[in-house]
């Protein structure tokens, strides 16, 4: 039985690591929902007190009805609609071109896609100073398609949906051309439907990557009421932080955590999918 | 994945070149790749030969951006660039280790049959990485707030930690590895489910100890994965910005000043845009993440052999 007992012992062990590891990393949001709710009063008290005095709204109030240095409202808005636009964009290039690399014939095919691959993967930083000027020459600068449209370009979505159809029988295809179908009818009717799993993952990332996104935002929009959330937070330690009003400094970190927390929560198993993708392993 | 490189376009023998149909799929992605990332990448190593201001045309000057940033002492691009790429150098060694180190042992704990509540613990690891960085900051500098933070009052200390330095590392490495373990645990964990149990029983039964194991079993089973992530996890490290401008904005005394917030001055700063020098800034940082990519595939394939 001396297995046994070590088996015990190292399950403790586990948990009582875990167990430490969880607090500290959770202490952070935890802090900062209790200190949400605390007066100013309440937040300049020293000494460690996780809970308010008493639970006040206030914070959220005075955030929420900020309109003019830091009209979080509008700047939840703007990033809602740039990242869904973004994700739902994206989600309609990915899959078609997927589709032609996958599962259309041309010369030069695999060449071209593999090309266009390693050529994406050198690293994008080289690329900001000229997309800039790009964007700038288009007139988007400070208007959302500054930031919803020059990600598009990017392979690494194409792969990963590639892969996924490539992994569908040939026969598919076949048996519906011989019905009589063209490719635009096997792409909607029989693909589509198929991958819908891939999309879903690959979807819910180009959504969190694009809520998260923060140097490309700041530097093509620079108009107050255009910034996105995440772009817009880097304002607030000038508006609050320095005039120590840590209360709505945390309320609306709290409110820009929600969207892709809640993602999460409901999303959790796609989540999980979309990294083992990534990486090639079988989920 | 080699099979799917190749499973259905060898045995096409008359294939035809590219058509009006294959552009209506492949089209619209194409355009925005050669718009967003080839043109782009093309005109970034072509302005960092340029005196260009982002807007006007470049003028060729060869390549004195590159003699000024890399041989010219008295230079300030050459301090700029030497002082952002040491402390991003110290960004990546601080970090990316135990962005490896910190999740491997979360999983191999998580793998413990008798723990239970893994979905639990793994949400808990993960939340933080899909919290915006510039949220994640405000949070942690009350964490670190010399009279108001917990850090100070649990530990009774009065460490001014955004100005002073370690602090200043400590707080930002803090935050990152906050952000960045999660997803390195899922893909070592889902990796590890694939292991056998019969591998583990049979090494018990030989006498192994959970370090021989794990040595011998565990690592050599997810090599692909743990080269994955850490060739990703260090590219991501170097293009480090957000953290050190929101936590330190690269004090004390630009001790904290990475290569990308030069960069990103130079060419969107206040003042006169000096776009050229930051692009071939931005080319060299490019070519060092490629390098250390590069040599770290060597590495992990050498000794994988």
């Amino acid at each position: 039985m001396a297995k046994s007992r070590s088996f015990r012992l190292t399950k403790w062990a586990c948990y009582i690591l875990l167990t430490i590891m969880a607090a500290i990393w959770l202490l952070p949001v935890i802090y900062a929902l209790t200190t949400s709710f605390k007066s100013q009063s309440d937040v300049m008290q020293t000494g460690f007190r996780l809970l308010p005095a008493s639970w006040i709204m206030d914070n959220y109030v005075r955030v929420l009805s900020n309109t003019s240095s830091a009209p979080i409202v509008r700047w939840f808005f703007n990033s809602l609609f740039i990242s869904t636009t973004h994700t739902l964009l994206m989600m309609v290039f990915v899959s078609l071109a997927a589709f032609g690399y996958a599962r259309m014939d041309f010369k030069y095919r695999d060449t071209m896609f593999f090309t266009i691959l390693a050529i994406s993967m050198f690293p994008a930083v080289v690329n900001i100073i000229p997309n800039y000027m790009i964007v700038h020459k288009l007139g988007w600068v400070n208007t959302p398609l500054a930031v919803i449209m020059p990600g598009l370009g990017g392979v690494g979505n194409v792969f990963l949906v590639r892969q996924f159809m490539q992994g569908l029988p040939k026969s598919y295809d076949e048996s519906a051309r011989m019905d009589g179908a063209n490719d635009f009818t096997i792409y909607f009717k029989i693909i589509l439907p198929l991958i819908k799993p891939v999309l879903i993952v690959t979807s819910i990332f180009s959504f969190t990557g694009s809520w998260n996104d923060f140097l490309w935002p700041t530097i093509v929009l620079n108009n107050v009421d255009q910034l996105t959330i995440t772009a817009g937070l880097q304002l607030l330690q000038d508006i609050y932080g320095n005039y120590m009003v840590i209360g709505q400094l945390m309320a609306s970190a709290f409110l820009a955590m929600i969207p892709t927390s809640l993602l999460f929560i409901f999303a959790q198993k796609y989540f999980i999918e979309s990294l083992n993708l990534n990486t090639g392993i079988k989920g | 994945m080699e099979n799917s490189f190749d499973n259905d376009n060898t045995q096409h023998k008359n294939r035809k070149g590219i058509k009006f149909k294959q552009w209506v799929f492949i089209g619209p992605h194409f355009i925005f790749f050669v718009v967003f990332i080839l043109f782009p990448m093309i005109y970034g190593f072509y302005a960092s030969f340029t005196k260009w201001n982002l807007i006007g045309s470049p003028s060729w000057v060869g390549l004195e951006n590159y003699e000024a940033i890399l041989m010219d002492p008295t230079s300030s691009f050459y301090s700029q660039f030497r002082n952002g790429l040491v402390n991003t150098l110290i960004f990546v060694a601080g970090t990316v280790p135990l962005q490896v180190i910190i999740p491997l042992v979360l999983a191999v704990m998580l793998q413990h049959k008798g723990v239970k509540g893994k979905g639990f613990f793994q949400a808990i690891f993960y939340i933080p990485g899909l919290i915006s960085v510039t949220a994640a900051a405000l949070v942690w500098l009350l964490i670190f707030n010399p009279r108001l933070g917990p850090v100070n009052n649990l530990l009774g200390s009065n460490v001014t930690w955004a100005v002073n330095q370690p602090y200043a590392w400590i707080i930002i490495f803090m935050m990152t590895l906050w952000g960045a373990i999660g997803g390195n645990m899922v893909i070592y964990r889902s990796a590890m489910s694939g292991i056998s149990n019969d591998l583990y029983e049979a090494a018990e039964i030989d006498g192994a100890t959970s370090f021989v194991k794990f040595f011998k079993i565990t690592l050599p089973t997810i090599k692909f994965p743990l080269l994955y992530t850490i060739v990703m996890s260090t590219a991501a490290a170097f293009n480090v910005y957000a953290q050190p401008l929101m936590v330190t904005s690269g004090g004390p005394e630009q001790s904290t000043f990475v290569l990308m917030m030069y960069i990103r001055n130079l060419a969107f700063g206040q003042g006169q845009s000096v776009a050229g020098m930051a692009a071939a800034m931005s080319i060299l940082l490019g070519i060092v993440i490629v390098i250390i990519a590069a040599f770290q595939f060597r590495l992990m394939y050498r000794s994988s052999k």
